[in-house]
């Protein structure tokens, strides 16, 4: 077995055994399954001699490996955990990530001794914070109220709330410089873009260029989600190729291709932080950077094996991801389908290779593998996927690339000249305009299904894995 | 180096574009009426005032963030720039939708009464203004601001007044006279300051901004009979205080005043010209 295969099942074990873990399964039970399974393999094995076979026997170690990692990790989380619950007390916490503002803000913070974890507070919206502000607190840490809420907020470590307590500013910048410089930087692009536009259009582009969220109106929300599009503004490998694209043709001009490399593997990082790292981020952020670097050291990039290990780097920094995370699960079965279901569409219908106008057979093979991929997740998580949302979804991403390019075109120009930069917008504006009014139409017109078994997912992958399987056979022969 | 369906896209656009340009030079309105706007940010004060041939003057913000909406609604996309903003007194219900405004408009002057606001906010509001570098102008009783037939005059506070501990009592009235109407705005003062202005000034008005957002201490009898507005708008949103009060809507009935509410009426807009003042309500 070669040494990328080794790598690809490793870091796949090890996913499937934190997998395991985090869906409830006892540590017995996965061990036992494990033995079992790597039985199966050496049975196989020995039956048609296949030394590929015999490799994956001893592999199966890292299932155990990586559900052990996931017990490990909970227990060493709560160890570190000292928070008095339900009852008034005074604290000191430190604001570590860029607050939610708008019309409440929203905190997370970081206990200073003697308390340590992580809470959430809400507050109102003035005054405000910033990241890095040590605060004085007043107030009664709540537990969250379902167990749903309470899962996604452990996902972040995050044990506590704290509903409007009384505060009192310490000091400020007591964070990391390098994040508070590029949260301001952040700021910055955001308020260009609402000095050139209106507000709903601002907080759109602010969506899909730098994943803000916290400025869309409730309506607008809404619409997206039953239109279909909400994806749009979970930032992406688009967001990533554009840094990527800019950063390099820039530099390269007069740089080294070596300098150039760091430099945009820099960036690609610095937007992380920016941005907040949300899950499809980090995920493109990591199959960038491994793009790149096969690029630089002259080998070949799979991508198999960078799905892998993007999912590996995530699941060992944070093993709570893989399945709590539920941005997570979708970058990445958005991906997958992308991958592997797109081609086998293509085979199967015969569609042609050529893009044709402004590429939209291509566009609408990534949008419809993608969406079908990603629907029987939307519908458990969200109860919404709209049988109208295809439709919306190849129109609009049609123009993103587009409204993107420019948008963080708008953000830098407006650094330098407002009044060009309101030029500029101009040409957004009509991008924006079209983006917005087919996601209200189609939230009107939407289509949507709601109930799916679970039984009923695993049967819909089922044959999605066939049809995929079926069409690499038949180009094979 | 450009493909053809690339090439395609960039005519189109360049195509679209030209004519947005001479829509924008060829089309224009050049409005020669006066419009003012009552804008719904509920419960609070925000009015936007557009004089005829085009300068823009917002008088306070309101509590929130809806402002916002609403300019957003009144003004083109592409108009970023509003000429004056009037702050009538530092309270929140006034001015805190001013910080939003202040960071996505490009804003000639602000112009306030001078006093500073008690509340954690109005820090914000300043650190805004400066960063903007938005020059800040004070004002008070006897100043002026004309534009060619149009003209704000400002009427109170006054010495006996801008100190006051009560900031409604330092309110900074405006009357508006253009196209024949006069319009005053009278932020939030109480019954006392309205009688104190009708023993200092000669007044009778058109439209009526009505105080404190019918607050029953505002709206007295004797005030409203000495200025008799013909119209009388109450910016007033969800609310513990129960604005507007019975009594000042007896009181403005009783007048003879056209009484509209932004609560019900949602955002009002009045369009003045020499032939009269027509009333739009978008509820």
């Amino acid at each position: 077995m070669r040494i990328y295969d080794i790598a690809f099942y490793i870091a796949g074990f090890f996913i499937l055994g934190v997998l395991a873990a985090s869906s409830g399964l006892n540590f017995i039970i996965i061990i036992m399954a494990t033995i079992l399974m790597a039985a199966i393999f050496l049975f196989i094995g020995y039956l048609r001699k296949i030394p590929r076979i015999f490799w994956l026997t001893g592999l199966c170690l890292f299932i155990i490996i990586g559900a052990f990692y996931y017990f490990w990790w909970n227990s060493y989380q709560i160890k570190n955990l000292n928070i008095i619950f339900d009852e008034k007390i005074n604290f000191q916490g430190l604001v570590v990530k860029n607050p939610e503002q708008g019309n409440q803000q929203k905190l997370v913070v970081t206990f200073q001794p003697p308390y340590s974890g992580k809470v959430l507070i809400k507050l109102r919206s003035y005054p405000s914070f910033d990241y890095g502000d040590l605060i004085n607190f007043e107030g009664i840490i709540k537990r969250p109220d379902s167990q749903s809420y309470a899962a996604y907020l452990a996902k972040d470590s995050i044990f506590g709330i704290v509903d409007y307590p009384k505060t009192e500013l310490i000091a400020k910048n007591q964070g990391s410089v390098i994040k508070s410089q590029l949260f301001k930087l952040k700021e910055k692009l955001i308020s260009n873009f609402q000095k050139t536009l209106s507000a709903e259009k601002s907080a759109f582009l602010a969506g899909i260029t730098l994943g803000e969220r916290t400025e869309f109106s409730q309506e607008f929300k809404e619409a997206m989600a039953k239109s279909g599009t909400t994806h749009l503004v979970a930032l992406s490998g688009y967001n990533i190729t554009i840094i990527v694209l800019v950063i390099a043709a820039f530099f390269s001009r007069f740089l080294s291709r070596k300098i150039t490399f760091v430099l945009t593997i820099l960036a690609i990082f610095g937007f992380v932080l920016m941005t907040g790292a949300e899950a499809s981020v980090v995920r493109a952020a990591i199959m960038g950077f491994i793009a790149l670097l096969a690029s630089q050291v002259s080998r070949l990039y799979s991508i198999r094996n960078a799905i892998v290990l993007a999912a590996f780097f995530m699941v060992l920094v944070n093993p709570r991801v893989l399945y709590f995370d539920v941005g997570f699960q979708l970058s990445f079965a958005a991906l997958l389908g992308i991958v592997y279901l797109g081609p086998a569409i293509q085979k199967f219908f015969r569609i042609k290779e050529e893009g044709g106008f402004l590429g939209w057979r291509k566009n609408f093979l990534t949008t419809t593998s993608a969406q079908l991929a990603v629907a029987p997740l939307l519908i458990i998580n969200f109860n919404q996927f709209s049988l109208t949302a295809l439709i919306a979804n190849i129109l609009i991403l049609e123009v993103i690339p587009p409204t993107m390019f420019l948008g963080f075109l708008l953000g830098a120009m407006g650094f330098f000249s407002t009044a060009l930069a309101i030029i500029l917008s101009w040409f957004i504006n009509l991008f924006l305009v079209y983006e917005l009014t087919l996601i209200n139409v189609f939230a009107k017109i939407s289509l949507p299904i709601t109930k799916i078994g679970i039984s009923g997912i695993i049967i819909y992958y089922l044959i999605m894995v066939g049809f995929i399987v079926y069409n690499y056979r038949n180009v094979k022969s | 180096m450009l493909s053809p369906n690339r090439l395609i896209l960039i005519m189109i656009f360049l195509v679209v574009f030209d004519f947005f340009i001479w829509g924008l030079i060829l089309f224009e309105p050049v409005n020669k009426n006066l419009q003012v706007y009552f804008l719904d940010v509920g419960q609070g004060d925000s009015e936007l005032v557009i004089l005829p041939n085009g300068p823009k003057v917002l008088i306070d913000g309101g509590p929130n963030n809806k402002v916002i909406n609403e300019l957003a609604s009144v003004l083109r996309p592409t108009d970023r720039y509003i000429d004056l903003i009037l702050l009538s007194h530092p309270q929140t219900d006034h001015f805190t939708g001013l910080i939003d405004v202040l960071k996505r408009y490009q804003v000639g002057v602000f112009i306030f009464n001078g006093r500073s606001g008690t509340v954690d906010s109005w820090s914000k509001l300043i650190k805004v203004i400066k960063e903007n570098k938005i020059p800040a102008v004070v004002l008070a009783a006897g100043d002026k601001i004309h534009y060619l037939n149009s003209q704000f005059n400002f009427l109170l506070p006054d010495k006996n007044f801008i100190e006051s501990t009560d900031l409604n009592e330092t309110t900074l009235v405006s009357l508006l006279q253009s196209q024949n109407s006069k319009i005053l705005f009278t932020g939030d003062i109480d019954a006392k300051i309205e009688d104190y202005l009708i023993r200092k000034y000669d007044l009778d008005i058109d439209v009526l901004k009505v105080s404190h957002h019918g607050s029953k201490f505002s709206s007295g009898e004797k005030f409203l009979s000495n200025i008799s507005p013909k119209i009388a708008v109450i910016e007033v949103g969800k609310n513990s205080y129960g604005h507007p009060t019975k009594e000042v809507l007896k009181n403005l009935a009783s007048v003879g005043a056209q009484i509209f509410r932004t609560d019900k009426d949602g955002t009002i807009k009045l369009l003045i010209n020499n032939q009269g003042i027509s009333i739009f309500k978008k509820k």
